[in-house]
């Protein structure tokens, strides 16, 4: 439980982080709240030769609303998301998903952005982000760019971000979030990580289905859209029947994984539950 | 844990049967391989820094290939150990021919222990795929190399150069998906 010998460093300006990081490339990790890579270390199978420590730089934890979008910063903590009454007003999918993670130690130092540049196959934030058609701002020392949600997991523990780019802030639009959103998840009764989590985003027009959103986590190598689910909901109305025949569609053409606590088929057919459970609540 | 998959490659399956019996071939491939050493005319002591995203590990080990049947069928006998926990395994790889693809089929059956058993046991499965699809990617891309370096004689420059073109795009593409 200790870890390999590494060097820290507390740059105070995102600039000064991302010249260190340039500098350093694979050789060093940014550490936002340290929830995954910290344990990582400690069972040595992360060993960075140097921590870039962004918990000192001004400015990167905030929640804003700003031209038909909610800003969030990607060192907010988890718990900031879950208590805010304003997300919870205007995006109660955030906080929903805020809450259900690990236990209130963790999301107390945990933060967004570290929890999505980490991509764990189980992690909650990539489901919401999903649902959410979220965009991610990335910055590196050749400037900024934003990577759209369903760009960005790119497989297990991999995402779109560049060697050298810090994941900067989380973009959701708020256009659709006068939708009904719904997060349900089974946690793994140890970790708390999901088994299954299923994120929805749906808004409705006289009573029909106009736009839905639909991630899921836990399932596969990584958090992914649920489009047959989607497609099949379009512009349908929104009963019992549909949403059932729609849910089935939850785990198509992913490989899914399997391990002691959860066989594929297993998991298979608590996708395809949860799903319809979520879908149901946003729909009520 | 068992361990299986298909993969296509687009490329004969001689070359890459003989891809998968070739130590430099094999290096290249196999993903974080920094060292393989034939040790016998089928063994070989590797050591390799695996893993997916921040996790990663040095292993040391010894790998064996038996029952090798030229071009359809050989096994694959790995044993190694490193800091993060230990790994043993074999695994059948079956190739067959299917509309000028080579199907390679591989089945296996590996044993984790140690820490990466311990905290890792979720993500171990999907992890030992993720490395099967990169390794398999490159053996697409070595096997397709040797069949670009020998053309048959009728092309010309600029075919030869659009070939090679299209072969660096495809490596490269196939690369990022």
């Amino acid at each position: 439980m200790i870890p390999t010998q590494f060097d820290y460093v507390a740059p105070t300006t995102l600039a000064e982080a991302v010249s260190l990081l340039a500098e350093h490339k694979d050789d060093a990790k940014i550490l936002a709240g340290g929830h995954s890579l910290i344990p990582a270390m400690k069972l040595r199978l992360a060993q960075p030769q140097l921590l870039i420590d962004i918990g000192r730089i001004k400015d990167l934890s905030y929640v804003r609303e700003e031209a038909g979008h909610l800003r969030i910063g990607a060192m907010t903590t988890h718990y900031e998301l879950e208590s805010s009454a304003r997300v919870r007003e205007i995006c109660p999918l955030l906080s929903a998903c805020a809450g259900s993670i690990g236990d209130v130690q963790v999301r107390n130092r945990g933060t967004i952005g570290g929890s999505l540049a980490h991509a764990d196959p189980a992690a909650d934030w990539p489901a919401a982000i999903l649902a959410l058609d979220a965009e991610l701002v990335a910055t590196s020392a050749s400037g900024e760019r934003t990577i759209k949600a369903t760009d960005f997991f790119v497989d297990m523990l991999t995402t779109a971000l560049a060697p050298g780019e810090i994941l900067r802030e989380i973009r959701v639009p708020l256009a659709q979030t006068h939708a009904s959103q719904a997060y349900f998840k089974l946690p793994h009764p140890a970790s708390g990580f999901a088994v299954v989590g299923v994120a929805v985003n749906l808004t409705r027009q006289n009573g029909a289905c106009s736009a839905i959103g639909v991630g899921i986590t836990g399932v596969a190598v990584k958090a992914y859209r649920a489009t047959g689910v989607e497609q099949s909901l379009n512009g349908q109305t929104l009963d019992e029947q549909t949403i059932g025949a729609a849910a089935l569609h939850a785990a198509d053409g992913v490989e899914i994984n399997a391990d002691l606590f959860a066989s594929a088929d297993y998991r298979r057919h608590l996708a395809q539950v949860y799903t319809r459970r979520a879908i149901m609540a946003a729909a009520k | 844990m068992k361990l299986e998959g298909t993969h296509e490659l687009r490329a004969p399956r001689e070359r890459v049967f003989a891809a998968l019996l070739d130590r430099e071939v094999l290096m290249r491939c196999i993903p974080g391989c920094e060292r393989l050493e034939q040790t016998g005319e089928h063994t070989f002591a590797a050591t390799l820094r695996a893993g997916v995203g921040a996790i990663k590990g040095v292993f040391q080990g010894n790998v064996r290939l038996e029952d090798i049947r030229a071009p359809d069928h050989y096994r694959i006998v790995v044993d190694g150990k490193g800091q993060p926990g230990f790994l043993k395994g074999t695994g059948d790889l079956d190739l067959t021919e299917r509309d000028g693809l080579t199907v390679i089929k591989y089945t296996g059956d590996a044993q984790v222990g140690g820490t990466i058993a311990g905290v890792g046991q979720r993500m171990i499965q999907g992890a030992a795929k993720m490395m099967a699809a990169q390794f398999f990617t490159a053996l697409e891309a070595e096997a397709q190399a040797a069949h670009e370096e020998q053309p048959p004689p009728q092309h010309n420059f600029f075919r030869l150069a659009l070939r090679w073109l299209s072969g660096r795009l495809r490596r490269i593409f196939n690369r990022q998906a």
